[in-house]
């Protein structure tokens, strides 16, 4: 792989966001994921390469890292901030229609849950992995869900909760979801839910981690 | 944040003793309690009824105060700073920094209720009377949208904190629930083996 590539994934890999960037304090001073991403696209790699040869892999490894209790949130949160700063170079190309999204993903926290740390990092990874990402925040009701359907066919959405008590509301976002659009993918996670309650809730998919929801939406385009 | 006591890098401890340092001295931590005797317990139907308002929170919320002979209901909320800064929308902002502050928030405010527990206990204790641990809606089965229920023996803005539609309080960092008090009431830890709740988040963990 491109030498510049390579240590475009390890940045992201290991959290390193910028030059300023302090950590982690074996990268101290060196340049991070932000310089390093518009370094590659000045060096005449496209995005499509950075995605699939830096950011892809190197978020893959740290799901897989994170669903082996190897490393813990702080760390995937350092590196999501590291890909999203990597990301800010690559968005322009995307709006402008040079570099193709692989789908799109609506993600939200359910009605009645304010808990949006795993729903960031799943949008996050996922938006890494190439989807655009439609985040309707925390607390979502399921008209919003709908609407946000409505505007992107073919759209894929995800459903977190983190609460047990909540869980009747994913169930019920599920039904209603599911009744009106019955093609509709449905992925769902949260700290509660299991793959026993989604296939009861008849939603499409659970992973008990982001990698998971990765792996799921990339075989969807494979 | 489950890394191992000791084992949390470096740049976590100092950006967890950073937050520490902005939040303290930590003055808008509130709790209030209201306590009522007019209450009927029914663990077998797992309700419990204060006033003219009958709960739901479940068998295994009402069997822990089934002895009550009265209830104290409280509000406890770690205050608007904290959890505003655990808020703040992405993706402009320091992610790590926003997740110490909401683990920094919710440890706030469940040593903040602790704490309004031991001064309740220390109360009661003086007139003979014991209390039960805290129980809150969205736990142990017990639904949330009980929240509107509780929250009609508050006045407005009760201890700073109000209730969303969909029963969700503001501030963020905030507790609520019910205490039992009684000569006869028993203290237990939380304890996952008096709740069928297979799915809780916390079931398990060691606290």
């Amino acid at each position: 792989m491109n030498q510049l590539l390579e240590k475009l994934s390890a940045c992201v890999e290991f959290g390193k966001i910028d030059i300023k960037s302090p950590y982690p304090p074996s990268m101290k001073d060196q340049e991070g994921a932000f310089e390093l991403t518009r370094s590659a696209l000045d060096a005449g790699i496209s995005p499509g390469e950075i995605l699939e040869e830096a950011l892809i892999p190197a978020m893959s490894r740290v799901g897989q890292k994170f669903s082996r209790n190897e490393i813990f949130v702080p760390q995937m949160l350092m590196a999501a901030k590291a890909m999203s700063s990597s990301m800010t170079h690559i968005r322009p190309y995307y709006l402008s229609g040079e570099t193709k999204r692989k789908g799109t993903f609506i993600i939200g926290t359910v009605t009645g849950d304010l808990h949006d740390i795993g729903k960031n990092l799943v949008a996050m990874m996922i938006e890494g992995a190439g989807w655009e990402i439609i985040d309707l925040g925390v607390d979502v009701s399921v008209d919003k869900f709908i609407d946000a359907a409505e505007k992107h066919p073919g759209a894929v959405v995800g459903l977190s909760a983190l609460l047990t008590t909540t869980m009747e509301n994913m169930r019920r976002t599920v039904a209603t979801l599911k009744e009106k659009f019955p093609h509709l993918r449905i992925l769902v996670g949260g700290a509660p839910v299991t793959t026993e309650f989604c296939e009861k809730i008849g939603a499409d998919y659970y992973s008990p981690d982001p990698q998971g929801a990765v792996d799921y939406l990339s075989a969807l385009v494979r | 944040m489950g890394y191992p006591a000791g084992k949390a890098p470096g740049h976590l401890t100092a950006l967890i003793a950073e937050v520490f340092e902005e939040l303290m001295p930590l003055e808008e931590i509130r709790a209030e309690y209201r306590i009522f005797d007019d209450i009927a317990i029914d663990p077998e139907a797992g309700t419990l009824k204060v006033q003219e308002v009958t709960f739901n929170p479940g068998r295994t919320v009402s069997g822990q105060i089934r002895e009550a002979e009265k209830a104290a209901l409280f509000v406890c909320t770690a205050g608007a700073t904290v959890s505003d800064r655990s808020r703040r929308r992405i993706p402009d902002d320091d992610l790590l920094k926003l997740y110490v502050y909401d683990v920094t928030g919710t440890m706030v405010v469940e040593k903040a209720a602790d704490m309004m527990l031991h001064e309740l206990r220390r109360k009661m204790e003086a007139g003979g009377c014991r209390i039960t641990n805290r129980f809150s809606p969205g736990y142990c089965g017990w639904d949330l949208a009980e929240q509107h229920k509780l929250f009609s023996f508050f006045r407005n803005n009760y201890c700073g904190v109000t209730l969303s539609e969909s029963a969700l309080m503001k501030p963020v960092k905030s507790v609520s629930g019910i205490i039992g008090i009684g000569r006869e009431v028993r203290f237990a830890p939380y304890n996952c083996s008096l709740c069928d709740d297979k799915n809780c988040l916390y079931r398990g963990r060691k606290t």
